[in-house]
């Protein structure tokens, strides 16, 4: 279908198949992409800035508002940091409920790529099933946090709310429910001939590529590398629960959609196992407002991949600097790799097949090729700056 | 000659236009324009509310007793909203366009019938007219995408062309199986031969499916939504069209729907056929409703192809099996 | 094809949606929604104030003669006001539907007499 000429497609900010705002520029001949230009920063919003004018406890709240999605593990990233600034150990029934509410929003975060991968390959009454049923885990949000989304249960020294015996048999009903939908949804994934058609061979990243590019996640993972933060570098409880880490080796979208069905599946046994073993006691305990001088870096399992924040304090109630590299960053250079030689049809669910989180992702720094320099703007430089324009 | 001109010649003007407002009623009424206007509003209401409920939703809901009269509510609203017309594109084209794609399911629905076995305009070869027609459909899908130099139409237009490759000689083969059944080219015809004989769906299912998918295409429903597909590239071929031009897109759109029922509905389940005391015209509509659910149903329970692996599923498989039903008719079976 | 059976199905189901202005559900019982003040129990320390990490409270004057804004359009309903609050002044009530076309409607007075 090649006829010579090379027509530049824009992909957003605006676009359907992007639900945030991000810019991809594909050059595409006929319909086969021969190049891509990712353009990243439409949806910077100052979160670092912000991290370091509010106080510590307020910093959670905001970490939390990184991202809609997996809020839960900005925050359980954020706590982690900032007690082991101050060297707090957590109380050991925390440590379960913070385990378990990563793993509802493990459940929640991949039902609802489920739901969009099937939307991108016009499969919308899948998508309607699948979100249908993903209403059961925010009704179990609502009934243990009091939101869906912002659950704001992590806080520095534990956790603000406990998980009742009262809540426990209404946990296990709606495990039970999904339990057995998501193995129906995975059956359907596994014998549809369309959605076969549309994922299998389709953005092929290698396992040497998906090393080499530092693609983390499910990612990673449906490349056939096993590599996953809760079992590297056991937080919270993780060290005290059997889980298995899933992989695929079949590089391709169908290999990530069965990465995240049975990571589902394996965080339902997760849950199921921690609210059985989960130990009496307090949830969480009194932690000072000032921080003491230091550094730390703090790791997390997010649903979409490894997440990293990174905190320096001063020994003040803020924060000097606060980093925080999302896992969809990580993840661009393998998106680009995975598109580059497929067809334009291809371009959504291969976008989507990374789980982007654009909001997560877009930060501000400044780097000039030329030069070969890179620095942040203080709020003064800021100031400055847009004072005289 | 004792002939008093002016008397015969009043008499034949009085026949005339007694005859002329019959038949100007029958094109802009009933069963004509208005009517077909009516019908294509309420099968894509079917559809959509048979859709969601498939898809566990309500669909429309609060516009009209159980939402009837949202198509209607869609349509005047468009109509009402700003109309664009992109700097850079081919002003006529893309005015005459949206025109051309209602025009052209309306004049071919003339000759399917629907009050009675004869349609309004019959003649022998009247189905070859409508698979023309159809050709035509998607050379306007092309014309209008094109005209509107945008990326995404231009994509959006060379896909509906390309898609139109693979399914138009399928679709042209298996439906010359009723031609040949019945021995005429000529739909009214093919509908009569089925009220003295058996339902055609009986005696060539293979020839239904085929057909079915073929319309499937056609009409650019999933799985073949191919030139449209929203999640790919925005709106494909409409893009650009917005306001009026896009409202008569739409009434377009749900006209071809219409076409499409009504062509399964006349070709293999007997069209507008009278039961013991049922007026055809019921008939005609109970089998059309159930011809859109039917496409609404196969809408529901299938992911896009992309358009390679969509071209040579069609030439592989639905090729073969066209043909298949064609030999099999001459061999004589389902015929 | 092998999603025919469950969409054949839904079609002797209730619809899942909800129709949401005319229907409701009722939330949790430890819902999150707009935070009420007990002015009576207020003691005007302004911890509330100072925590909340949107800036949505506002105290006027100090000590108990103090008198609080709150502005449901800055608000976020972390909780945290409610938590910190020595006096347990400070509820979150079960209200949701907060949106207002007027900003000035979606600020909510507390003074000492109420």
């Amino acid at each position: 279908m090649s006829h010579g000429s090379i027509i530049k497609v824009p992909f957003g900010p605006q676009h359907p198949a992007l639900k945030e705002p991000e810019n991809f520029l594909f050059e595409v001949d006929g319909e086969i992409v021969v190049d891509v230009k990712p353009r990243l920063g439409y949806n910077h919003r100052g979160i670092e800035k912000a991290f370091e004018l509010r106080t510590y406890i307020q910093n959670i709240y905001l970490a939390e508002r990184i991202c809609g999605i997996c809020s839960d593990a900005h925050t359980t990233c954020y706590t982690q940091a900032i007690e082991e600034l101050l060297n707090v150990e957590l109380p050991p029934r925390a440590r379960y409920i913070r385990v378990i509410i990563a793993e509802l929003e493990r459940i929640h975060s991949h039902a609802l790529w489920v739901g969009i991968a099937a939307h991108e390959i016009g499969f919308d009454t899948l998508f309607m099933y699948v979100w249908r049923d993903r209403e059961t885990v925010l009704d179990l949000f609502e009934m243990i946090s009091g939101n869906r989304i912002h659950y704001a249960m992590n806080t520095i020294g534990g956790v603000r709310r406990d998980i009742h015996a009262a809540m426990v048999p209404k946990i296990i009903k709606g495990l039970d429910f999904l339990e057995e939908r998501l193995k129906y949804y995975l059956r359907i994934v596994q014998t549809e001939q369309t959605i076969l058609k549309r994922t299998v061979g389709v953005g092929i990243l290698k396992p040497k590529d998906a090393v080499n590019l530092c693609a983390v996640g499910p990612t990673l993972r449906a490349s056939g590398i096993k590599n996953d933060v809760r079992s590297d570098d056991p937080y919270a409880a993780y060290d005290e629960i059997p889980f298995n880490v899933i992989t695929h080796s079949g590089c391709d979208i169908l290999s990530r959609t069965l990465v995240r069905c049975e990571e589902m599946l394996e965080s339902i046994k997760i849950i199921r196992y921690a609210l059985d073993s989960m130990p009496e006691g307090i949830i969480r305990v009194q932690v000072p407002k000032k921080v003491p001088q230091g550094e730390v870096v703090s790791r997390v399992e997010a649903p979409r991949g490894e997440l990293i924040h990174y905190a320096k304090s001063n020994g003040t109630t803020k924060p000097e600097r606060y980093k925080v590299r999302s896992p969809t960053l990580a993840n661009i250079p393998a998106l680009c790799k995975m598109l580059l030689g497929g067809y334009v049809a291809d371009i959504p669910i291969v976008l989507a097949g990374i789980d982007p989180c654009f909001a997560c992702m877009d930060r501000m720094a400044f780097v000039d090729i030329k030069q070969n320099k890179k620095w942040v703007w203080t709020m003064q430089q800021l100031r400055r700056k847009y004072a005289k324009e | 000659m004792g002939l008093d001109y002016a008397a015969v010649k009043k008499e034949v003007r009085k026949r005339m236009t007694s005859e002329t407002i019959v038949s100007l009623i029958r094109i802009l009424v009933f069963p004509g324009a208005m009517f077909l206007f009516a019908l294509a509003f309420f099968y894509e209401w079917v559809d959509r509310k048979f859709f969601a409920r498939l898809q566990n939703r309500y669909g429309p809901l609060h516009t009209g007793p159980h939402g009837i009269l949202q198509p209607l509510a869609d349509f005047l609203k468009l109509l009402s909203k700003e109309d664009i017309t992109p700097h850079a594109s081919d002003r006529l084209v893309f005015a005459l366009a949206p025109v051309f794609y209602l025009a052209l399911p309306l004049t071919t629905l003339f000759v399917i019938p629907v009050l009675d076995p004869t349609s309004f305009i019959a003649f022998e070869g009247d189905l070859v007219f409508v698979l023309f027609a159809f050709t035509l459909i998607i050379i306007t899908v092309f014309l209008a995408g094109w005209s509107s130099i945008n990326r995404f139409g231009t994509i959006g237009s060379m896909r509906a062309v390309l898609q139109m490759l693979g399914y138009e000689i399928p679709m042209g083969l298996v439906a010359f199986g009723p031609a040949i059944a019945a021995n005429s080219l000529s739909i009214s015809r093919i509908v009569g031969w089925q009220s003295l004989n058996f339902w055609l769906i009986l005696l060539q299912p293979l020839g239904f499916a085929i057909f079915t998918v073929c319309l499937l295409a056609e009409l650019q429903f999933v799985p073949f939504d191919i030139p449209e597909a929203e999640t790919e590239i925005v709106a494909g071929w409409r893009t650009e069209f917005s306001g009026r031009k896009l409202a008569l897109l739409r009434l377009g759109k749900d006209l071809e729907l219409v076409l499409a029922s009504a062509l399964i509905a006349s070709l293999y389940l007997g069209g507008p056929q009278q039961f013991w005391l049922i007026p055809p015209i019921v008939a005609f509509l109970v089998k059309t409703t159930f011809a859109v659910m039917l496409l609404s149903l196969l809408r529901a329970v299938f992911a896009r192809f992309r358009i390679d692996q969509m071209l040579s599923g069609l030439w592989k498989y639905l090729l073969p099996l066209a043909t298949l039903q064609i030999i099999l008719i001459q061999a004589g079976l389902g015929g | 094809m092998a999603l025919i059976k469950e969409a054949l199905k839904q079609l002797f189901q209730k619809p899942a949606t909800l129709k949401y202005p005319y229907e409701k559900l009722t939330v949790p019982k430890d819902f999150r929604g707009r935070p009420i003040w007990d002015m009576k129990k207020c003691i005007g320390c302004g911890l509330c104030s100072n925590v909340c990490p949107s800036g949505a409270i506002e105290m006027i004057g100090k000590g108990l003669e103090a008198e609080i804004n709150h502005y449901v359009d800055r608000c976020m309903f972390c909780g945290q006001c409610a938590e910190i609050c020595p006096e347990n002044a400070i509820r979150m009530s079960e209200e949701y539907e907060l949106a207002d076309f007027d900003r000035s409607k979606m600020l909510h007075e507390y003074k000492k007499d109420s």
